[in-house]
């Protein structure tokens, strides 16, 4: 294929791709002449190519539409439904021939008759006034709505929807300009309305992928140069100034070429319009579309990997979730139902958000189903919570439809989506109410390129562990080697909480031939993984730090072994291979419905056993904390502890967490820091929840998580409070609220606080 | 033998053509990879092992940006593996890049296509499969490596086979 066809071949596909935003918009505002004008523009485009390159019947059927187009640019037709849809119509039609030419040069023989003849059709004044639905007006009544609706609604903002889009220029007056007068007259009554841009080819670029990808990786080599730069001149102070501004440069250039990767969740968005569109007319169902956060920006990779969970996700929804208007008129709702498509940045993740209003998940069909499948046992459902059981939709093989559709409903639907979410590191969450609607969300993390990992040593080497896989750490003492794991023949297993878990000892997974023997002269590390639903404990010799790793493909002979998804170089210029959880437990032979039975046994169990509590020493005495209400530990310098008149309060970016000291830990510091001189000295607070408020308790050291068991009084069957068992010993439970709150006024005036210097 | 002699030996004979090879040393023999394959040469580097990998794969390398798979001559020739660090040649095959490990490098040698001789009959199969040959020097013999056969694709998809 020449050079030529193949830039035809994008140009054309991008303004397709422009044409059916434009047009599920257009729906919405038939008389929109600015839509109409891109839309007509992007058919004149390819007819005018067309022709020059010699693709006839590309031409004719492009001719076709765009006579359709111009009369309706003239404003002698009006987009009604007929129009539109065969407007689409003509759009798979031209896609269709695209496509033939991409794969084989050439377009192919196909009769294009008909889909002619019904354009030339619709072009009659007399039919199209004839088959002008009520429904057309309603349209045309909504797209009079208040602007406000607009944004929200499924108009699309094409901004920012370019490969590489800086700020969009005005329309490039390359092609023909749409009718300028009444658009512009229509954008002064409705500012909010987005505007329809053309190509933005002045200020933006085409990149390679490749090229982009190469880029990435040179900017993670230059980020370890730098780290090792930094610490081989930390020492020299004539290097400070020069390898802070190393610093500074690769950070701001790795932000720029990880922006270039980016692009806005509208691309894949975009698609849903038509989607809804077709799928509800297919099943009768009357959808309203909204959609929000278009202008989120993703990584190009992870935009692709999400696109269709996301498609599965609108399919379900339509399909599972929301009712025919009938039966939505007779709950009493709206027979419009709403698909809320929302897309939002949180911290290093993109939360996508697919909420219905539809009938929502009936837990009792779920579980219901579940044991029908034999996914799970009667006995087992019936310990199960609500939140648990909305979880057994994920297990492979699991569809709720009552009859296969061609829809959905063939039993590969919601385990795709997370296995694909997972794939990427993402994370799904549903919530569901039965009778108001499912909200499924999707947490991908912002780029693939850097995760954050464990850095765990087995083998005399450093493997990283992607953190989103590990759930907690057990430690085991050299003294308790011998106890802490347990054994069924040849099959290792821990303890953790009281129930089994089933261990994998790495350096035996990596050195099958080496003779292995349980050391208990040193400590060992139990990294309790959840891959894919799996889960088991990884036992390895030793843990260093978290870090930020670079992922770095393998070759794909070393990808054979199936252990490793990649490597990665540490901070200290080490290579460490990424250890791929999911394949270890495959390898292994850890099984789903074991860990069903895991998580259902647990659940069991907690449920007995009651609540769980960090244990924690308070100025030598152990106390417990309710483990539910501990938000977060901090651990920070004592000179971040400010005070009002003598109550310790910290300040959390402008928010003031009174500090609970009872036990006198802060005192105690504050006295050995006065004697050492030295505010360096490291406090650790305990972050609690208590009713609508934080408290902030500090103590000495964080001990232990432990399950708590009731305690009666003797002679008595009345339980009592304050205290529990906790690993055998009668704990003190800390009551979170008799923390006196802040007085307000206190807080107010100024002159009351006696604040010290805050060192950051 | 020096280079220079090698030259004029090749100009005698104007029909012939010169070839540069970089030599490479593995225990007592003398191999030859042309240099328009060679990217880079890293010295004393010590690749990382990769559990459960291949016998060929000499480990992972860092080299600019990406983490290459490296093969061990030595342990693909059936050699006892050597203490200490090893030298690291970046070669380019259509499949990629990758490092060939060997106990040093040596110089770029000048090389006529007129002491060229294929590889024996009674070579075995495997070797007849990674040797391009030998060159005739004055007082050894410069066995050829083909690059595309060494490259970490093709020697997996061999073993398989």
């Amino acid at each position: 294929m020449d050079e030529l066809t193949r830039e035809f071949l994008i140009e054309s596909q991008e303004g397709l791709d422009r044409m059916e935003r434009c047009m599920t918009d257009l729906e919405e505002r038939p008389q929109d002449a600015e839509l109409i004008g891109e839309i007509f523009r992007s058919v004149h485009t390819i007819k005018g190519t067309t022709g020059f390159l010699g693709f006839k019947r590309l031409e004719t059927l492009a001719h076709a539409g765009e006579n359709l187009l111009g009369l309706l640019r003239e404003g002698k037709l009006t987009a009604n439904r007929p129009i539109i849809t065969g407007l689409l119509q003509l759009l798979d039609g031209l896609r269709a021939i695209l496509k033939t030419i991409e794969a084989k040069d050439a377009e192919g023989e196909g009769d294009d008759a008909a889909l002619i003849g019904c354009l030339e059709e619709l072009q009659l004044p007399a039919q199209t006034a004839a088959q002008r639905p009520v429904h057309a007006r309603a349209h045309a009544h909504s797209a009079a709505a208040p602007p406000e609706q607009a944004p929200v609604s499924a108009s699309t903002p094409v901004l920012g929807q370019l490969p590489v889009s800086a700020q969009p220029p005005e329309p490039v007056a390359d092609t023909p300009s749409p009718p300028k007068a009444p658009a512009e007259a229509e954008s002064d009554s409705s500012p909010a309305r987005p505007r329809v841009q053309a190509t933005a080819a002045e200020s933006t670029l085409r990149v390679d992928v490749t090229l982009l990808n190469r880029m990435m990786n040179l900017v993670g080599e230059l980020v370890l140069t730098r780290n090792q730069v930094l610490q081989a001149t930390s020492a020299d102070p004539n290097m400070t100034l020069l390898s802070r501004r190393l610093d500074m440069v690769t950070a701001d250039l790795r932000e720029s070429v990880m922006k270039a990767r980016m692009q806005p969740v509208s691309n894949i968005f975009s698609k849903m319009p038509r989607i809804v569109r077709d799928l509800s007319q297919a099943l009768g169902r009357r959808v309203r579309l909204q959609v929000e956060g278009q202008d989120t920006e993703l990584d190009k990779s992870l935009l692709e990997a999400i696109k269709d969970p996301l498609t599965h996700a609108v399919r379900n929804s339509l399909d599972h979730g929301i009712e025919s208007p009938e039966v939505r008129q007779a709950a009493g709702k709206d027979p419009e139902g709403t698909l809320k498509l929302r897309a939002a940045q949180e911290g290093s993740h993109v939360i996508i958000e697919v909420s219905d209003d539809g009938a929502g998940i009936a837990v009792e069909k779920v579980s219901q189903k579940a044991i029908e499948r034999g996914l799970i046992t009667a006995d087992r459902a019936a310990h199960m919570v609500e939140r648990e059981l909305l979880q057994l939709i994920f297990l492979p093989g699991f569809s709720t439809a009552a009859a296969v559709t061609n829809v959905s409903g063939r039993g590969v639907g919601m385990d795709v989506v997370r296995t694909n979410v997972e794939r990427i590191g993402g994370k799904v969450e549903i919530d569901s109410r039965a009778g108001k609607g499912t909200t499924l969300r999707l947490r991908i993390p912002l780029t693939l390129a850097i995760i954050p990992a464990l850095i765990v040593r087995s083998v005399n080497q450093s493997f990283a562990l992607p953190q989103g896989a590990l759930s907690e750490l057990v430690h085991i003492p050299p003294e308790q080697a011998a106890t802490a794991i347990e054994w069924i023949e040849n099959v290792p297993l821990h303890r953790l909480r009281g129930k089994l878990l089933p261990l994998i000892f790495l350096d035996r997974m990596l050195m099958p031939d080496v003779e292995h023997k349980i050391v208990t002269e040193r400590d060992s590390f139990i990294a309790v993984l959840d891959a894919d639903g799996r889960r088991f404990g990884l036992v390895v010799d030793g843990l260093a730090d978290p870090e930020e790793i670079v992922v770095k493909p393998l070759s794909a002979v070393l990808k054979d072994i199936g252990l490793f998804s990649g490597a990665t170089v540490l901070g200290n210029a080490d290579l460490a291979l990424i250890l791929d959880p999911g394949s270890i437990a495959l390898k292994a032979g850890v099984t789903m419905l074991e860990e069903g039975a895991v998580r259902a046994a647990e659940s069991e169990t907690d449920a007995a056993k009651g609540l769980e509590y960090l244990l924690v020493e308070v100025a030598g005495r152990q106390a417990a904390v309710p483990l539910g209400d501990v938000l977060r530990i901090e651990q920070l310098p004592l000179s971040r502890v400010e005070y009002i008149g003598y109550r310790p309060v910290l300040n959390f970016e402008g928010q003031l967490l009174p500090v609970e000291d009872s036990g006198g830990v802060l005192a105690a510091a504050q006295e050995n820091s006065d004697a050492q001189g030295s505010s360096e000295k490291q406090i650790i607070v305990v972050v609690c929840r208590e009713g609508n408020r934080h408290v902030g308790i500090a103590v000495s050291h964080v001990l232990d998580v432990a399950a708590g068991g009731d305690l009666f009084e003797a002679g008595t069957t009345q339980r009592t409070t304050g205290v529990t068992l906790l690993k055998n010993h009668v704990t003190g439970v800390v009551d979170l609220g008799s923390v006196p709150s802040l007085p307000a006024g206190e807080a107010a005036e100024p002159k009351w606080s006696q604040t010290e210097e805050t060192v950051a | 033998m020096s280079t220079a002699t090698v030259g004029l030996h090749g100009k005698e004979k104007a029909a012939v053509t010169l070839v540069e090879m970089c030599s490479v040393r593995l225990g007592q023999s003398l191999f030859g990879v042309p240099i328009t394959h060679i990217l880079e040469i890293v010295g004393s580097a010590r690749p990382q092992p990769v559990p459960l990998a291949p016998m060929f794969v000499g480990g992972l390398f860092h080299y600019r940006g990406d983490v290459l798979t490296t093969v061990s001559l030595r342990q693909l020739l059936g050699m006892p593996p050597k203490d200490g660090s090893q030298d690291i040649l970046v070669l380019e095959s259509s499949g990629g890049c990758f490092g060939l490990l060997v106990d040093s490098v040596g110089e770029v040698l000048t090389v006529s296509s007129a002491d060229h001789e294929p590889n024996p009959s009674i070579l075995d199969e495997r070797r007849r499969s990674l040797f391009a040959g030998a060159y005739k020097l004055k007082d050894s013999l410069l066995v050829m490596l083909d690059p595309e056969q060494l490259d970490p694709m093709r020697l997996s998809a061999n073993r398989a086979a």
